[in-house]
């Protein structure tokens, strides 16, 4: 009896080992991937993502939206009845590696589809590779519009065809709408390409923050720009502190308004209203209240109002990240903007796959562009080639109130109320 | 050898260029095409910094200013403005030559300039560059500029295709400039200013010059690859560009792959792409740049030579070994598992420490002590011409007076020693003979020429030579062509083939003809004396400089040196001796200049001399007296 | 008004890159090792604050009782190795790059590449500061300032006045000399490495009180610490210090006058300029030759 059961044991425990041995080899040679639920040869998709290097923070986000989205994807069944599998490489946030990465993923590995990589230049990069294999390009957040030229590229995260134009003015507007509107305008600007863009357009279009700001009469009291890498927020925080706007506009990303708030702390000056433009989301909170009343663009915020709003899947969307980012150790394990972009981007390559019928890539083009995209948190999109597909925004900005981001503006989809300077 | 590399470098493009040309044909993966490319843009870039800091030691960290201006040139005027591709690859080539220029006019002049103040003034020059370019609208502002795809020929198939056959182009141009470079005069000359550049400075070797030349032609190179690397990437922006990976990797390959030699950062380059690549695909990719540090820092300690020097010692084991490991990886898993796996083995192999073999023998009184070549030209005056003038020379260090006011003079015929205590001047006096160091007052002139009007390396075509007290010969380089350098740069610059010819004759006078093969490491401290010395007469000089050459030697070596110095006497060379044993000195001398505290305290016949009261208390004190050693 | 401010805070900036800088200057002047690895000790320690400060609730000055002798032995242990293997010069550098590396990666796995920043709670220095009249001092850097000088000057005082220091100052000048009259460099050199390894963890706990770490931050100080080592002349301490307050006042000077954007530009523009016409730096004593 004991023997017996010894050799079960020692069959049972050899047979979980070779399991664990193929799934851990298995895992070793691609990225994401879930088991399949759906039946039949899975349709791969396959994309770079920064796993390593400068671009790996906001990576690692899209990285996980992408797991949950095929997860959920199997498990109803997967897409045309096959399921889906995701593999994923680490571009190490090199441009020259994107491009051939994308080249072995369509040429070497015979993907069936394909998504686009996170950042802008690594976008435009795997953009080329697409576009010279007439591979439609899911992408979730270039927002440079203007060079994302190719046809078949489609756009997860819109702030317009001309967010230069766009985003100012939404801003402006919002702010106009309090009781005591600034007058007194500061606009200090990172001198990467989107942000940039924003102030100072690009090209033959100089429209931007700086122009609008002018054109609606406003007092432009302080303008300033600073490289990527730049360190002295001391000196600048005393040229803001001695401007004196009402409202000062950061166009920068990453923590750029956290170095700006706590060198302008340390003067024991905080400037009335604040607005950053594209910052990593979790710094500004571990502020505390120095950071309150800080806005920003977003194009989701899991609010409580807007997840009623959106229904169930929804906030099961948004439980199923947390817990999964939690799980992976990242600082900020909220879903919202970079999250919600890339739900988006899967959501319509969903969408065109099945408008299409068939894993033919002219066709899902043509079938996105006729048709558009249902997507969970930001709607119908409705794509025209000749804004190169940059759906009407659906973005809001968003506030810092009480410790948490939350959506102010439009008034009709707001969560919550735009709050004005401090009293 | 010279046949070898001027076959095999455009046979082995042509082999590459026909993976693409007919690839359809054979049916050669796209893939790897793109990695292949990837590999080339590499080369070109490792190599360019090759051709200045691995042949001639100064290292820089500025790789990535060349591939800057290139890559902006084409994005600018090609991206953005539409004009001529190819045109802007010589725009390029032409802009990055004036950075170089001028990088190498402000940093090269100064002589005081280390190797490492170099490396750090390279590293300021791209972030300077890269803030102009954010700076300015008119190059980037920021934004970035989008490169589409040029015309190009009919033939070529995709645009992977042209841009594979492009970069491949550019490699091979590189490739075959580092061959070309390193056969060449110039090649040589840059070894020497790795080894010893302010001897070889005294050798006659235009060291500015040459620097200056090799850090254009690098910039060149770099440029022209960061021309191309625009196409490959489709967008550049400040950050892809300027970025400090490019010199840090470039730097790796060259490093691993072997520094002096043209193919080392080829190796380089093949062994940490195919690491990447293998890393990332097998999901590996957070371990990739540990893998690349430890294999850095092992391969720094191991063999900081590089891979290339070890394999060329066993080459056929190396072959052997790793050949069926490729085969049979290839076979299990993928073909570039297979080529991973039969470099790793290489490696091992060529890594594995050598069988401590003895080292030559050299029997300490094998040197050639009766044999008597006499120069031929023998000048015909009767040795009443002066060789070497010095009036009122003076040379202050800061408030440091090392010598006061020295007259002298040296005739055709003499053989002057040059004594005094420590400190008194001796070898800053050899040094501003040998125009090393330029006096604050008075004048030297030697066989009638001013130094003072002559830059250091043509001092030595004046015809002055100095041996140095503690030896320096060119590691880098065999007994024999150590001789030769003195003879490929000297007065009548002959090219290496004759000059290995004519440093025979030298090594014979020395008496170390038999070790002409050796390399300086193998040779004891009298033979490197002597190694010292044949180099200083093969330059021909009028006069010859031993500084201290006979330091630390025994009793038969130093009777042995002695006998040396006077066949070198023999064949018509003034010699300037300076020197601690005062037998030695009374041996040979025909005359004796004291030196005390910077200044001259006696200059005549060595007896008298040496008797002299003053003399004495100078060198031994109040109360000893002289007294034959 | 403004540039006044800016000076001040540059200044106070500046004492925290002379801190980094001096670790590795003297090292690199004295012992002949290039060590890029210090970046690395920095980085780690700057991590190791933020580590500790956030996941026991201490208050981030705490931490060094931790980092200091972690990075202090990391350091000596790293010479040790240098003297074992006989590493010139040129070779440390590239030794020591590859260590960086890794060091960098394993940074960047462990932590991720995300920024990574002590909330307020953890670190309330971040967002104080000492007022004078019109003037603001901010705390992190105030204290980096103070900590600095500290520790240069007493740095300083010990190379000039006990034993040890001048038996480091005569290795050195001369090695084989010094050795000759008993300096057991290898000990000595040891102890000052281990020191230099303790400063980086001071420095790095001193950047974090008031900065978000990224792993690639180790590789953005390059340019202004070697700036540093360079201007204050290799191995002089004070030179150092007084290159760091320079180089901090510059920077915000500059930014202030012209604009943020050609700071960086000017700065390395004057340093390649103070490069070339005094390579050995701007505030060392013309030596003798």
């Amino acid at each position: 009896m004991r023997d017996k059961t010894g050799r079960v044991l020692v069959a049972v425990a050899a047979a979980t080992l070779l399991l664990g041995f193929v799934v851990a080899c298995e895992k070793k040679s691609e990225g994401g991937g879930g088991a399949p639920a759906a039946s039949g040869a899975p349709i791969v998709v396959g994309s770079t993502l920064s796993l390593s290097g400068a671009f790996a923070a906001t990576g690692a986000i899209h990285k996980i939206a992408g797991e949950a989205f095929v997860d959920r994807l199997n498990a109803e069944g997967g897409l045309l009845g096959r399921p889906v599998r995701w593999v994923v490489r680490d571009d190490e946030s090199d441009q020259a590696k994107v491009s051939m990465l994308y080249e072995q993923l369509i040429s070497q590995d015979k993907v069936d589809l394909i998504i686009g990589p996170y950042a802008t230049p690594n976008i435009l990069s795997a953009m080329a590779v697409a576009a010279r294999h007439k591979y439609v390009l899911p992408q979730h957040t270039a927002v440079l519009a203007p060079l994302l030229t190719y046809e078949c590229q489609f756009p997860g995260w819109s702030i317009g065809s001309t967010p230069n134009e766009f985003v100012p003015n939404q801003l402006l507007d919002a702010v106009a709408s309090l009781s005591t509107p600034p007058k007194r305008i500061a606009i200090v600007t990172n001198q990467n390409g989107s942000t940039d863009f924003v102030s100072y357009g690009a090209g033959d279009n100089k429209v931007g923050a700086v122009s609008i700001t002018r054109q609606r009469g406003l007092e432009l009291v302080l303008e300033k720009r600073y490289p990527p890498n730049f360190s002295d927020w001391a000196s600048l925080a005393t040229q803001v502190r001695d401007a004196r706007p009402d409202l000062l506009i950061n166009n920068g990303l990453g923590v750029d308004p956290v170095n700006l708030l706590q060198a302008m702390a340390q003067l024991n000056y905080k400037p009335p209203m604040m607005f950053s433009l594209f910052p990593a989301p979790g710094p500004p909170l571990g502020l505390g209240p120095k950071a309150d009343g800080l806005m920003s663009v977003s194009i989701f915020e899991p609010n409580k109002a807007t997840l009623d709003r959106l229904g169930a899947k929804a906030t099961a969307v948004v439980n199923d990240f947390k817990a999964r980012a939690t799980t992976a150790k990242l600082p900020y394990t909220v879903f919202e903007t970079q999250a919600a972009a890339s739900w988006n981007a899967w959501e319509i390559l969903v969408a065109g796959v099945k408008g299409a019928g068939k894993i033919d890539h002219q066709a899902i083009c043509d079938s996105l562009h006729s048709n558009g995209a249902d997507t969970t948190f930001s709607g119908h999109l409705a794509f025209d080639a000749s804004k190169h597909n940059f759906w009407p925004p659906t973005q809001t900005i968003k506030q810092i109130q009480n410790g948490d981001w939350v959506t102010v503006w439009p008034k009709d989809r707001a969560a919550g109320e735009l709050r004005g300077p401090a009293a | 050898m010279t046949r070898r590399g001027l076959i095999g470098i455009p046979l082995a493009v042509a082999l590459l260029a026909a993976l693409s040309l007919y690839r359809e044909t054979i049916g050669f993966p796209l893939f790897y095409l793109g990695l292949l490319t990837t590999m080339l843009f590499w080369v070109t870039q490792a190599t360019s910094w090759n051709i200045l800091s691995g042949y001639s030691g100064y290292f820089s960290f500025g790789q990535a200013a060349y591939v800057g201006v290139g890559a902006y040139t084409t994005a600018v005027l090609f991206g953005r403005h539409g004009v001529n591709f190819y045109l802007t690859i010589l725009v390029a080539a032409a802009l990055c030559a004036v950075l170089g220029l001028a990088m190498g006019a402000l940093a090269f002049r100064l002589r005081a300039l280390r190797g490492e103040i170099f490396a750090l003034l390279t590293l300021a020059v791209p972030f300077i560059l890269a803030a102009l370019a954010r700076i300015n609208p008119a190059i980037d502002g920021g934004q970035g500029i989008i490169v589409s795809i040029p015309e190009y020929p009919e033939g070529i198939g995709l645009f992977q295709d042209y841009l594979y056959l492009a970069t491949l182009l550019v490699a091979g141009a590189a490739v075959f400039a580092a061959y070309a470079i390193r056969q060449s005069r110039f090649g040589w000359a840059l070894s020497a200013i790795h080894d010893a550049e302010d001897v070889a400075e005294g050798l006659g070797v235009a060291t500015f010059r040459y620097k200056l030349q090799a850090l254009v032609a690098s910039a060149v190179i770099g440029g022209v690859g960061g021309s191309i690397f625009a196409l490959q990437i489709g967008f550049v922006a400040v950050d892809s560009v300027f970025q400090l990976t490019v010199p840090l990797f470039v730097i790796v390959m060259s490093v691993l792959g072997g520094r002096t030699h043209w193919i080392g950062p080829v190796i380089g380059v093949v062994f940490v792409v195919l690491v990447q690549d293998r890393l990332t695909a097998s999901g590996l990719g957070r371990w990739q740049l540990i893998a690349l540090g430890a294999i850095l820092a092992a391969l720094v300690v191991v063999a900081p030579d590089g891979i290339y020097a070890r394999l060329k010692a066993r080459p056929l084991l190396a072959a052997a070994v790793a050949v069926p490991i490729t085969a049979v990886v290839w076979l299990v898993a993928q073909p570039l598992d297979g080529m991973l796996a039969g470099l790793l083995a290489a490696t091992a192999i060529a890594l594995w420490p050598a069988r401590r073999r003895p080292p030559p023998s050299v029997d300490r009184g094998v040197v050639d002590t009766d044999r008597s070549p006499i120069r031929v030209d023998k000048s015909s005056s009767d040795g009443e011409e002066a060789v070497v003038e010095c009036r009122g020379v003076t040379k202050y260090f800061g408030g440091v007076r090392a010598l006061e006011g020295v007259d002298f003079t040296i005739r055709e015929g003499e053989i002057v020693g040059l004594v005094g205590p420590n400190g008194s001047g001796k070898t800053t006096l050899v040094s501003l003979l040998a125009g090393s160091l330029r006096p604050t007052r008075g004048t030297i002139r030697i066989a009638g020429q001013d130094l003072a009007h002559l830059p250091a390396h043509r001092v030595a075509h004046a015809g002055v030579a100095r041996t140095y007290q503690i030896p320096r010969p060119f590691a880098s380089m065999t007994v024999r062509d150590n001789v030769a350098m003195a003879v490929m740069f000297g007065r009548s610059p002959l090219p290496l083939a004759a000059a290995r010819r004519e440093a025979q004759r030298p090594l014979d006078v020395v008496g170390l003809g038999a070790l002409a093969d050796a390399y300086p490491s193998a040779l004891n401290l009298h033979q490197r004396q002597l190694l010292e010395m044949a180099r200083a007469l093969a330059a021909d000089p009028k006069v010859l400089l031993l500084d201290e050459a006979l330091a630390g030697l025994n009793p038969a070596e130093i009777d042995n040196a002695v006998q040396v110095v006077r066949r070198v006497h023999a064949s018509g060379v003034s010699i300037v001796i300076v020197e601690h044993l005062l037998r030695v000195v009374k041996a040979l001398a025909t005359r004796i200049v004291v030196l005390d505290q910077g200044s001259c305290l006696a200059d005549g016949d060595p007896t008298e001399v040496l008797a002299d009261p003053a003399v004495v208390r100078a060198y031994l004190g109040r109360r000893a007296h002289a007294r034959d050693s | 008004m403004s540039t006044i401010q800016a000076a001040l805070s540059g200044i106070l900036l500046g004492g925290l890159y002379a801190l980094m800088a001096a670790g590795l200057s003297v090292t690199w002047g004295v012992l002949r090792v290039i060590n890029l690895a210090h970046f690395g000790l920095m980085l780690v320690g700057a991590y190791l604050t933020f580590e500790l400060a956030s996941a026991w609730h201490i208050n981030p000055l705490w931490t060094l009782v931790v980092t200091v002798p972690a990075m202090f032995v990391l350091g000596g242990a790293l010479q040790l190795a240098f003297d074992a293997l006989r590493i010139s010069e040129l070779n440390s550098l590239l030794l020591t790059f590859g260590l960086l590396i890794i060091i960098v990666q394993s940074v960047s796995n462990i932590w991720s590449a995300d920024f990574q920043r002590m909330t307020a709670a953890v670190n309330p220095y971040a967002t104080e500061s000492v007022r004078l009249g019109r003037f603001v001092f901010p705390v992190p850097t105030l204290f980096a300032f103070a900590v600095a000088i500290l520790i240069i000057g007493c740095a300083h005082l010990v190379l000039r006045r006990t034993f040890a220091g001048r038996a480091l100052r005569a290795y050195a000048e001369d090695r084989a000399v010094a050795g000759a009259f008993g300096v057991d460099h290898r000990r000595v050199g040891v102890l000052l490495a281990a020191t230099s390894g303790g400063s980086a963890a001071v420095a790095g706990m001193l950047f974090s009180l008031g900065s978000s770490l990224t792993p690639a931050t180790a590789y953005e100080w390059f340019g202004t610490v070697f700036a540093v080592v360079i201007l204050g002349g290799v191995g002089h301490l004070l030179g150092t210090l007084s290159a760091g307050l320079l180089v901090g006042l510059l920077s915000g000077v500059v930014s202030v006058v012209l604009s943020p954007a050609t700071a960086p530009f000017v700065l390395f523009s004057l340093i390649v300029l103070a490069l070339l016409l005094r390579p050995r730096g701007l505030f060392a004593a013309r030596t003798a030759r």
